[in-house]
């Protein structure tokens, strides 16, 4: 019974897709295409993010628990640790960064006790950094660059450079405090045992968590920036997913009288619907494994682009090689098929209705299609109202879940209006067409308009991926455009002096403050802000803490408050009291309000220690940093921090002071020193820069789904001519020239473009209104000012339409070349 | 003389051999006049209809259509002389379901380049006693009904030569009889020529004269008109 079945099913359903290996080819690459991008960017962020361990993190090991503390943790904290009557095993440990000055490259410096790691003396290099046991190496270290010698390779050590604890303290200038205590604790007492007991040694401002804590935090900030990630590349499936349907629905559509033979013979309906949702299984894993072949090779562009973003936007740390493990090819392989099943269910349903005696012409079902308009433009208007409400619930555990339910419905939305929409639209153009006296402009619209249920989901998959282009733009645009006018605002100081070390979201390295008083006393300078930042965990997830002058910022500077108040009286609270300023970031992750008060560990042993509570005075725009900013007056952090290293200076010049003038004046100051001295225009310039790169990502994966869109289009068009060549040779024997028939052809298909791209460009507006809104406001909290980045979507949707005109190319030639009296007379 | 095959020949390469679907055809078809080809199938009707409407040229021997001998003729020129001379019916009606009736008329005006095109095509669709069914679908119509269609659609540029392939194949007799009739009113009312293929012998006797075909060549003609 099953191998009879097995026959039939090669017969019936594999046969007729080998018959047309042009159009099971695209049907195939457009599912693979869609999966490659889903499996991309999963093994992407895998490699560059979501296999995480904080680069500085290295040769943890197994750690219990972790001791750290804002601004560094006395040695003091170790003695007393050490001094408990328990056999912990404790680890100190100086994470920081140095720079391999021949490639510039950035890699975890990290000062260990060598003794209790029993691994000698010396500067010992990671497995994955390219140095040998003996090499010298030249490493900026601070703001100066030392010539040290490889003792050593240690295995699983990544790229970082190791070295023992005295060492490390002197070359990065330390006064002796630590980054972090590593304790292993016995198996004697339950960790909640070992918490208790620690926590009870440790002072308070020093911070007590289970080991990997670090690692945990970078993963749930990275987290809402996966998944935003991961829903676009989730569109190109989408795409593809549209155009299985249209390859079952018009195949369903061509074999009803083969079904209705087989039905006749004895097929029943659940063998007909199996047959042809076993069909779209077959495309689907042959799609799913086209996609794991292209989405390992996509993988490795991609985790550039991901692993810059992570850089710019979150943490310091170098992409993993990319794994393609088991699991993950299993699930490019079940989404392959899902996506394809799915997409086939309603053909298959349709084709498993076909009765025995099948005597519906196609014009009928056409014509049916066309009377089922106005039930579908309700349902849409519904999925509309669904999508509007959806998109006012909030975020679901900081995730942006009903943005993403609301940009599903409005894609369905759109979906079940197209049939209105491309009978309105195909109607318009032939009165146009007529006017202007375009013949096969005529025809084309005529003939779409007939074809109601192809061109709606041709128009729907086209639209869709021409929608994500123009919201994708849209969103990058207005976020690029906000975040020139923010820099206007906030950057207005002439020169600006940091570490010559690449720069890191959670890098600040501090320099000599020495050099800000050198540079506040020359003639040339009328101001200095010294900002001092320190990285710090708040409710679980990584922060920073700066300080700025903030007597100088309010004479010189300018910074806008979401509550709209002048910024000079917010600025002028900081002075007095503990009052902090936090960044719109930070407080839509913390869900602080203005007039809220945070709590902070600030001070250690043996200054004072103890947990500030900080009343925040207002909340202010910055596009810096997803990880939040909390701010205060740089003379109340002292008192609790006194270390008056600045990690940034600002210098304002005096008035008339040309700006060459003014930078000769720093620069002879930081002379031999590895600091950077840039002016306002270049730090604005490189700010857009790693912007760019921010978003390249995204502009990778809107071309892959508007690439599987004209690849569906170009099949599409490839199936219609065949199907439509018995009309191709009426029209030549009704007096149409081969021109013609071409013209035609590429008219439908400019037609084709032209509808996808007004609807494209609606749902591509609401799409971006919902990205910027809702998804990107509950995933990151940032305020964008929507903006028409009119030359960008001018380019984009050119390149689509002009893509859109060359796949109707060969299926136009194939038109003209068809013999007119053969298929004439083809039954 | 609006058609003139002149020892009209046809050959096909098939499979490597050479087939001869027409040998030495010499037939005139003048303005007002209904010639009927009759013959079994495979006897070569289809093909000489295709040579007579400029749809392929002959291997040996001319094609005249209203003067003009086809093989002497570029792409462009050709597809012009159809436009203007040819209208053809078909067995299968060759109407577009997706169109209907009144746009399934106009289709060749279309092509022409004519944007002018309802008046036309709804008095072709009177002349055929349609015009009650133009917003219908094609689907909506009998075969009889489909086929009148589609001889209005082949005469709405007023071709002076009508070609009509088995026209009656896919009817029953009674509705054959009355579509053979209206090809017969084409003749005389609108003053066309009429080459007509069929294997129905009955229904050929309306014509002027029959030509038989037997294996691509003319077995007899006989002057109906003059009997």
């Amino acid at each position: 019974m099953f191998a009879a079945g097995s026959r039939v099913f090669f017969r019936l359903m594999i046969r007729p897709l080998a018959r047309e290996p042009l159009r099971t080819a695209v049907t195939i690459l457009a599912i693979g295409l869609g999966v490659s991008a889903v499996l991309a960017i999963e093994l992407a962020g895998d490699a560059a993010a979501g296999s995480f361990q904080s680069s500085v993190e290295t040769l943890a090991g197994d750690a219990d628990f972790e001791v750290t503390a804002i601004g560094g943790i006395p040695p003091e904290v170790l003695t007393s640790l050490a001094m408990l009557p328990y056999p912990l095993r404790l680890r100190p440990r100086i994470e920081d960064y140095a720079v391999v000055a021949a490639t510039n490259r950035v890699v975890p410096f990290v000062g260990v006790d060598m003794l209790s790691d029993a691994q000698g003396d010396g500067i010992r290099a990671g497995d994955r950094s390219s140095f040998k046991d003996g090499d010298r190496v030249r490493l900026q270290i601070g703001d100066q660059v030392h010539d040290l010698k490889v003792r050593g390779v240690i295995r699983h050590g990544g790229e970082a450079i190791v070295t023992d604890l005295a060492p490390a303290t002197r070359l990065l200038g330390r006064d002796g405090k630590l980054d972090r205590i590593l304790i292993q604790t016995p198996t004697t007492r339950s960790p909640d045992e070992w918490e208790q007991i620690l926590r009870n040694a440790l002072p308070a401002g020093v911070l007590l968590a289970r080991g990997g804590a670090q690692t945990s935090e970078n993963r749930k900030m990275l987290a809402a920036f996966r998944w935003n990630l991961r829903a676009l590349s989730y569109i190109a499936l989408v795409v593809g997913a549209f155009l299985i349907y249209n390859t079952m629905s018009v195949a369903v559509v061509r074999r009803r009288a083969e079904i209705a033979v087989a039905r006749g013979l004895g097929a029943t309906r659940s063998g007909v619907l199996l047959a042809f949702l076993g069909q779209a299984v077959l495309l689907g894993l042959a799609g799913a494994g086209v996609g794991i072949l292209l989405g390992r090779g996509l993988a490795e562009g991609a985790v550039k682009l991901v692993g810059a973003t992570v850089q710019s936007l979150y943490v310091s740390s170098q992409p993993s090689p990319i794994h393609l493990a088991l699991p993950m090819a299993a699930l490019a392989l079940l989404l392959g098929c899902a996506a394809a099943m799915v997409s086939a269910l309603a053909p298959a349903l349709e084709a498993s209705r076909v009765p025995p005696i099948e005597g519906m012409a196609s014009g009928r079902r056409e014509y049916d299609a066309a009377g089922r308009r106005a039930g579908q433009l309700i349902a849409a208007a519904v999925a509309g109202c669904l999508a509007y409400l959806a998109s006012r619930v909030g975020p679901v555990e900081g995730k942006p879940l009903w943005g993403y339910v609301s940009a599903a419905l409005l894609v369905a939305a759109s979906a079940l209006a197209m049939p209105a929409l491309v009978t309105v639209a195909a109607r318009v153009s032939a009165i146009l067409a007529r006017r202007l006296r375009l013949t096969e402009a005529l025809l084309a619209a005529r003939s779409l308009a007939a074809s109601l249920r192809r061109t709606s989901v041709l128009t729907a998959a086209l639209s869709t991926a021409i929608a994500m282009m123009v919201a994708v733009g849209i969103m990058v645009g207005s976020f690029r455009q906000t975040v020139i006018l923010w820099l206007e605002d906030r950057l207005r100081a002439d020169l600006y002096l940091r570490d010559a070390a690449p720069a890191g979201v959670d890098r600040h390295p501090p320099m000599p403050p020495e050099l800000a008083d050198c540079i506040a006393q020359l003639p040339e300078v009328a101001a200095v802000d010294r900002f001092r930042a320190y990285q710090i965990s708040y409710q679980g997830m990584p922060a920073t803490l700066g300080a700025g002058d903030m007597n100088v910022v309010a004479r010189y500077g300018e910074r806008a408050f979401l509550s709209g108040a002048p910024p000079a009286g917010v600025l002028a609270q900081l002075r007095h009291g503990d009052n902090v300023i936090v960044s719109e970031p930070f407080a839509s992750k913390h869900h602080v309000q203005r007039g809220d008060t945070i709590t902070l560990p600030l001070g250690t042993l043996p200054l004072g220690a103890r947990n500030v509570r900080l009343h925040v005075v207002d909340i202010y725009y910055d596009y810096s940093s997803e990880r939040g900013f909390v701010i205060m007056d740089r003379a109340r952090l002292l008192r609790y921090l006194p270390d008056p290293a600045p990690s940034n200076v600002a210098v304002y010049l005096k008035p008339g002071v040309p700006i060459e003038q003014g930078r000769r004046a720093v620069e002879s100051v930081i002379a031999g020193r590895r600091i950077l001295a840039l002016t306002n225009r270049s730090l604005r310039t490189e700010a857009m820069r790693v912007f760019d790169r921010t978003f390249a990502i995204t502009y990778g994966l809107e071309a892959v789904a508007v690439l599987v869109a004209v690849m569906g289009v170009a099949g599409a068009l490839v199936a219609l001519v065949i199907d439509r060549r018995r009309e191709m040779g009426l029209l030549r024997f009704l007096g149409g020239a081969q021109t013609q028939v071409r013209r035609l052809i590429l008219f439908e298909a400019g037609l084709l473009g032209l509808f996808s791209m007004a609807a494209g460009i609606v749902l591509g507006v609401l799409l971006s209104r919902l990205l910027i809104f809702v998804i990107n406001k509950q995933s990151f909290g940032w305020t964008i000012q929507f903006h028409w980045p009119v030359a960008v979507l001018l380019i984009g949707l050119g390149i689509v339409y002009g893509a859109t005109l060359l796949a109707g190319l060969y299926p136009a030639r194939i038109a003209t070349r068809l013999n007119p009296i053969e298929v004439i007379h083809e039954e | 003389m609006i058609l003139a095959l002149r020892n009209a020949g046809k050959e096909y390469i098939t499979d490597g051999s050479r087939v001869e679907a027409l040998r030495d055809v010499s037939i005139e078809a003048r303005a007002g006049e209904m010639v009927a080809i009759v013959g079994r199938s495979g006897c070569g009707k289809s093909t000489l209809l295709h040579l007579a409407g400029a749809m392929d040229f002959p291997t040996s021997g001319t094609v005249t259509i209203d003067g003009r001998i086809t093989s002497d003729l570029a792409d462009a020129a050709l597809t012009r002389l159809r436009r203007e001379k040819v209208g053809f019916v078909f067995q299968s009606f060759q109407l577009l379901n997706t169109l209907s009736v009144v746009e399934n008329v106009e289709l060749p005006l279309l092509l022409a380049g004519v944007f002018h095109t309802r008046d036309a095509a709804m008095e072709r669709l009177r002349w055929v006693e349609m015009e009650s069914y133009a917003a219908r679908m094609p689907w909506q119509l009998s075969g009889g009904q489909q086929q009148r269609v589609a001889i209005a659609r082949a005469l709405v540029a007023s071709p002076p030569l009508l070609l009509a392939d088995e026209p009656t194949g896919n009817l029953d007799s009674a509705t054959g009889d009355t579509i053979f009739a209206l090809l017969r009113r084409i003749a005389d009312e609108r003053g066309g020529a009429v080459l007509v293929a069929t294997h129905n012998r009955e229904a050929a006797a309306i014509a002027d004269r029959i030509v038989l075909l037997r294996d691509g060549e003319v077995a007899e003609i006989q002057d109906v008109r003059g009997r």
